[in-house]
């Protein structure tokens, strides 16, 4: 009988080694995911789950990381890591990410397309941010408020983008990386009923990537 | 208040911008190190910045490679060396509400920025690796996959053994 345990003993030994064996090679891979705090120093929240769903973990604090086991598939419980640690794996990644994409807004008197003194300053700014991130991608899209005819508006809309552009231009920018569009008084960024005047609507939009 | 403001406008603008594209580009490339590919329809091609990037385009990095890109929605991707994503569903259209990203990590690590889609619609942005799925919201994230599978057959069958 003695004999006869320590048979089904080594067996199921076996069997166990061999299960081991198996799931290690056949689940390989595993997933780290570390949540960063943004660019801005603020903290979102993401959820990391299994393939189908199931043993979901939140991470909601800066560095805070789970992996996902290799032997079950479930995340397992967050971790705050070393912010060293996560740019040592990280590092290449991070430095290869683009720098946010940036907007600004310049707005003209009524019935003009003439610059601002805040619209130059303005257009320093945005001139710098495009020397910054060697910028290809600028579009500029002009707009006014909905006080005259479409057609008028369309023309006006034209007008206050190619002041900017131009603007823009004689500051050295090429001017084949500006995409220039205007929507007349079609994409008001404060809804108002036609004939409304008002100010924040009479604008050029500049989005620098 | 004004931050929406300025998001919904952005996304406006994007969006305008996305329409007047000649093809629909989900993206661009913004910077390149070492080696870099793009695998779109089993072929790599050599990543180079301002390349469009393509609906089921695949972002392939090799041993010293980095590659950085930004989504029309302007969330930013970026990839260490070893590493494979593939782009497999981008919606941008704030108009008609779709929204959607889905991006599958493959191997070696990812970092990944949130844009206007996750701002306007917090569920539809979801990273999937070979065992794991990431819903996120607005968010920051790095991620690294250890897969030993490195078969990249259905982009480059003259590449696979």
């Amino acid at each position: 009988m003695n004999k006869y345990n320590a048979y089904v003993m080594n067996i199921k030994i076996m069997i166990i080694f061999l299960l081991a064996v198996f799931m290690t090679s056949a689940c390989v891979s595993t997933t780290q995911v570390v949540l960063l705090p943004n660019p801005d120093g603020k903290v979102g929240s993401l959820e990391v789950a299994s393939v189908k769903g199931t043993d979901p973990q939140t991470l909601d604090k800066p560095w805070q990381a789970t992996e996902t086991s290799a032997l079950t598939g479930a995340p397992g419980t967050p971790k705050v890591m070393d912010e060293k640690e996560v740019k040592a794996i990280f590092g290449q990644a991070l430095a290869a990410r683009p720098l946010p994409p940036v907007s600004y807004i310049m707005y003209f008197s009524q019935d003009s397309a003439d610059l601002t003194a805040a619209s130059k300053n303005l257009l320093l700014e945005a001139l710098k941010a495009i020397a910054l991130r060697s910028s290809t991608h600028v579009a500029v899209i002009g707009h006014t408020d909905s006080v005259g005819s479409v057609q008028y508006n369309d023309k006006l809309s034209a007008r206050r983008a190619r002041a900017v552009v131009d603007a823009m231009v004689a500051r050295g920018v090429d001017s084949k990386i500006i995409e220039v569009t205007s929507h007349g008084k079609a994409n008001p960024l404060i809804p108002t009923p036609d004939g409304v005047p008002e100010p924040r609507n009479r604008r050029v939009e500049i989005n620098i990537r | 208040m004004k931050k929406l403001i300025m998001i919904v406008s952005m996304a406006v603008v994007l969006y305008a911008g996305l329409a007047l594209a000649e093809e629909t580009s989900i993206g661009f490339v913004k910077n390149v190190s070492g080696q870099a590919f793009i695998g779109r329809q089993q072929k790599l091609i050599p990543a180079r910045a301002n390349e469009k990037l393509l609906l089921s385009d695949a972002l392939i990095t090799g041993a010293d490679g980095s590659i950085g890109v930004i989504m029309q929605d302007d969330s930013l991707l970026s990839l260490g060396p070893k590493s494979r994503v593939d782009l497999t569903q981008f919606s941008f259209s704030p108009a008609e509400n779709k929204l959607s990203f889905i991006a599958k990590v493959k191997r070696g690590t990812m970092v990944y920025l949130t844009g206007l889609i996750a701002k306007l619609d917090r569920k539809s942005v979801r990273i999937e690796t070979p065992n794991a799925v990431c819903g996120v919201r607005g968010t920051h994230l790095a991620i690294k996959v250890d897969n030993q599978d490195e078969d990249d057959s259905d982009i480059s069958p003259a590449k696979s053994n």
